[in-house]
């Protein structure tokens, strides 16, 4: 959907001194399936990719649900089946979400960069609650001269994404989002900032739909100097 | 019986979901006293909370006590009982609901009973005693101030801890303009409470019947824990000649210390306060020379599917002591308020209750109406898991075939494309090319196949290539 | 109705023998001493004691706003009366008083003051004297007995209540100990406060059903 959020972990990584492949081969965590209750075929896309990655010494996923996924809730699927949970618990030790990668464990701050903006910040849930991540990407931002991070009322809450569920109960979703679409609007501010490109696309999209001039972007876009690209729904 | 029980078919229990969730979405009064209420709760428990650093640790002791309460439970039911009786207290035992129910009803009638007050009890509510007590045309006399409006009002409870609050003063002080007998004025809710109350005094102390519900049951000495605000639970149990307990088997405690520690969590998570204005332990019948107290003392003991909850991976979930933080904190319950889930109990901990005590088929649609964004197990005070209790219902959903087929269709074409990675590739290249037909701009407002999305968002047109197309495309260096 | 005791019990026993794990033998030691060790780390986990005297704590806990009693102390349970001849000219309420029929009150000078022993349903006042106190949360401990009937603490519209400063405790569990091993009575009221409700728009009111004020006399304590 936005490629630009993979060429910017691409470049972050390799700003901290790594050096990057991306699996030809990946097609999806499994979270759709995962979260249906579909257990077999969650199982299945599992294996295939914790075969896929586990050659690598360190995987890393710019969205907190889907780094979630791989840590938390593979060693889980397996759970009666302890070859394969061993096989998940080591993939998941060293797999990352790619924000509180950098700031954690490379100890990456951006240098030189600059965007005079105001901005706010979404804390995606999995991300959150499941991966502790919350002060590195603000860490992060905090370095970009000129910007300026406003507080999101209510920032705990999720957006109402939720995967399939944004699909299966709209109505349901769509006051949720409304709710956070009108916190976000609140701040004033510029920019709408997040880990998770799945909440940034329900938020962003009902601000569009409510007119609201807000202009979303992933955060790793920003701290890879893409800032100054088309956001959300722009056309380059 | 409530109204999750009562659909023939899951495609009808679904369509009366939505038309719950409707009604509640339209209706902004709601959404004003559903904010004002959880705002409150969830403002007042944070700071409580955060005057509490020891928190973390306590909810651990919370959940390991109920754990070990859980572990044990035969012997802890067995103990209680046996105190109980020794208190003078008569002790029964109800498999199901109904058998609990007519326990109640052949107590009320072997004493005569013409009129019963009850304290607020959702157990209560879950095994249907307001219907049993009108079956058999015994005046039923709500004393909670919350639920005496509900039951004017013909209501069922909307939350836990505040079941009126769907209500608003208007409505309220309409009620009792109608069916109180001394109302006066009615321009303030202090009046309108004052009105609640002489409405009741006398009901009071001319009660047969007291029926209250307990918080905990304190298995070593066989007393039963209540804990209230308005002193109606002592004035439902106190005056009238018997007093009927109906409990969960859950709620066993080892002892009064381990109570109080379970006190110290339940109260900060429910409204912030460190304890409510009356606990009350109460133990056994009128004892020789009490000027007050009742002459008979009865527990109704009720499982109604908790052993099986217990067998079928649900213990955790027994844990529960009905605070109320999880749909305080829910971004589901927080839009669609309590009716909506249309059982008795609501927001998360209804959603992981209702399919195990109503049926699955009927209430799959509380498991899956859930973004599983976590929120509700970071505030339970005894450390539920509530997202991997309902995740494990959807295992259930998907397993028992309760998809919709056209759900697993779907799913079934996404398996077979994820699993191949060069198919995969071409269908969202594919994807990537038609959706931009769709667009205006750098939206979509609407596209078919994606109604769920578009009629509320707009989506963002996709890059005319995906990711992994651009990536290898890259020159290489 | 024994059917279904024996049905329950064995459903459970059955659950919880499938587990597998050496799950002790119900009264066991074992049992015993797991919930010995819970009990324990109680203490660890409870809010910070309270640091100086308890009872000044507790009078500043019943002021406080969570709780809003109101409070005064006197040097004795001989200037009880005295205190409640004061609320009732403060408040302008008759001097007819529901007094609880324990024998420390009785045997006070209640001159001015009408007393009577039977307490009705919309008695304006009663005078009572509690078992004693809980620093940790404002709390008045009652336990029913002849002397301290039930209702009292919960007809009266205003309640008025001596307490001995040395009948303090510092936190529930400290109160609990206090009286291990003894008889549970028949009713155990713990009363934090005058009795409110937010059921109506989430706003408080007090009196909902039981008293809406309550004053504490703390006896002693100087």
């Amino acid at each position: 959907m936005r490629p630009a959020i993979g060429f910017a972990a691409i470049a972050l990584l390799e700003a901290a001194g790594c050096r990057v492949e991306v699996p030809l081969a990946q097609t999806c965590c499994g979270q759709p399936a995962l979260n249906a209750g579909d257990h077999a075929g969650a199982s299945r896309l599992a294996q295939r990719n914790i075969a896929m990655l586990e050659p690598f010494d360190v995987v890393v996923v710019p969205s907190g649900s889907c780094a979630a996924t791989i840590r938390v809730h593979y060693p889980e699927l397996f759970h009666d089946d302890p070859p394969w949970r061993a096989r998940a618990e080591a993939l998941g030790a060293r797999t990352h979400e790619l924000l509180s990668y950098l700031a954690d464990v490379r100890g990456w701050r951006p240098e030189r960069l600059a965007l005079a903006a105001t901005a706010t910040y979404h804390d995606s849930c999995s991300g959150l609650r499941e991966l502790g991540i919350q002060a590195q990407p603000r860490r992060l931002l905090a370095e970009v001269e000129g910007l300026s991070l406003l507080p999101l009322g209510d920032a705990e809450s999720c957006c109402g994404f939720g995967g399939t569920f944004c699909v299966k109960y709209p109505a349901i979703s769509n006051a949720i989002v409304a709710e956070k679409a009108r916190n976000v609007a609140a701040t004033g501010a510029q920019l709408l900032l997040g880990g998770d490109l799945g909440c940034l696309m329900n938020m962003a999209g009902k601000l569009h739909r409510n007119g609201a001039k807000v202009r979303a972007f992933h955060a790793a876009e920003i701290l890879a100097g893409m800032g100054d690209g088309p956001a959300i729904g722009e056309q380059s | 019986m409530s109204a999750a029980q009562s659909h023939a078919s899951p495609a009808a229990a679904r369509r009366s979901f939505d038309a719950r969730v409707a009604s509640a979405l339209a209706d902004p009064l709601l959404k004003t006293a559903i904010d004002r209420t959880t705002n409150n709760a969830r403002t007042k428990r944070a700071a409580a909370i955060a005057a509490w650093p020891e928190f973390p640790a306590a909810r651990e002791l919370g959940r390991d006590i109920k754990d070990h309460v859980i572990a044990h439970l035969d012997h802890y039911l067995v103990q209680f009982e046996h105190n109980a009786q020794a208190s003078g207290a008569q002790v029964h035992w109800a498999r199901t609901g109904q058998e609990a129910c007519d326990i109640v009803i052949a107590i009320c009638r072997k004493a005569g009973a013409r009129s019963v007050t009850r304290a607020k009890s959702m157990l209560g509510e879950e095994i249907g005693i307001p219907h049993a007590l009108a079956a058999a045309g015994i005046e039923r006399v709500e004393t909670d101030l919350a639920e005496h409006i509900i039951q004017l009002a013909g209501d069922p409870p909307s939350h836990i801890v505040w079941p009126a609050l769907h209500k608003t003063r208007e409505q309220v002080k309409e009620l009792f303009l109608q069916r109180h007998q001394d109302p006066g004025p009615l321009d303030s809710i202090e009046a309108m409470v004052a009105s609640a109350r002489r409405e009741l005094r006398a009901r009071f102390m001319a009660a047969d019947v007291g029926i209250s519900g307990a918080n905990f049951l304190i298995a070593d000495t066989g007393a039963v824990c209540t804990v209230t605000n308005e002193g109606n639970a002592e004035l439902t149990t106190t005056p009238p000649r018997v007093h009927i307990v109906t409990a969960g088997i859950e709620k066993l405690v080892p002892s009064t210390v381990h109570a109080m520690a379970l006190l110290r969590l339940l109260v900060r998570s429910a409204t912030g306060a460190e304890l409510t204005q009356y606990t009350t332990f109460h133990c056994g019948p009128k004892r020789p020379g009490d000027l007050d107290g009742p002459e008979e003392f009865h527990i109704v003991l009720v499982d109604a599917g908790r052993t099986r909850m217990l067998a079928d991976g649900l213990a955790e979930m027994l844990r529960c002591i009905r605070c109320g933080a999880c749909m305080n904190h829910c971004v589901v319950f927080r839009q669609i308020g309590g009716h909506a889930y249309g059982a008795t109990y609501p927001g998360p901990m209804g959603a992981v209750l209702t399919p195990a005590l109503a049926g699955l088929p009927q209430s799959r649609d509380l498991p899956r109406a859930c973004t599983l964004n976590g929120q509700c197990k970071e505030v339970c005070p005894v450390a539920i898991p509530l997202p991997t209790l309902l995740r494990g219902w959807r295992d259930r959903i998907w397993r028992d075939g309760l998809e919709p087929p056209a759900v697993r269709w779907g799913f079934g074409v996404w398996r077979f494309l994820v699993l191949r990675p060069a198919l995969y590739r071409l269908a969202t290249g594919v994807a990537v090319r038609v959706m931009p037909i769709f667009a205006r701009g750098g939206w979509i407002a609407s596209m078919p196949l994606a109604g769920g999305w578009t009629r509320h968002r707009d989506l963002p047109r996709p890059a005319s290539q995906t990711f992994m197309q651009q990536y290898r495309r890259r020159p290489r260096p | 109705m024994s059917e279904a005791r024996s049905a329950i019990l064995a459903a459970i026993g059955a659950t919880l023998g499938r587990r597998g794990d050496n799950r002790p033998a119900p009264g066991s030691t074992a049992t015993l001493a797991e919930a010995d060790q819970l009990r324990a780390r109680a203490a660890a986990v409870r809010p910070q004691r309270i640091p100086g005297p308890v009872h000044l704590a507790f009078m500043a806990r019943l002021t406080s706003p969570g709780v809003a009693a109101t409070t005064e102390q006197v040097a004795t349970l001989q200037d009880f009366p005295a205190a409640v001849r004061r609320y009732l000219a403060a408040h302008g309420l008759t001097a007819a008083v529901a007094l609880q029929p324990h024998p420390d009150l009785l045997a006070l000078d209640w001159a001015g003051i009408q007393t009577h022993s039977q307490i009705g349903p919309d008695e304006p006042v009663a005078a009572g004297l509690a078992l004693g106190g809980i620093a940790e949360t404002g709390t008045l401990v009652f336990h029913s007995s002849p002397a301290s009937p039930t209702l009292f603490a919960f007809l009266p519209l205003h309640h008025i209540v001596a307490v001995a400063a040395d009948r303090i405790w510092s936190g529930l569990e400290e109160y609990a100990d206090a009286f291990a091993g003894q008889p549970q009575p028949r009713n155990v009221n713990l009363v934090t406060g005058a009795s409110g409700t937010t059921d109506i728009e989430g706003t408080l009111v007090h009196g909902a059903h039981g008293p809406a004020r309550l004053h504490v006399v703390l006896i002693g304590g100087a």
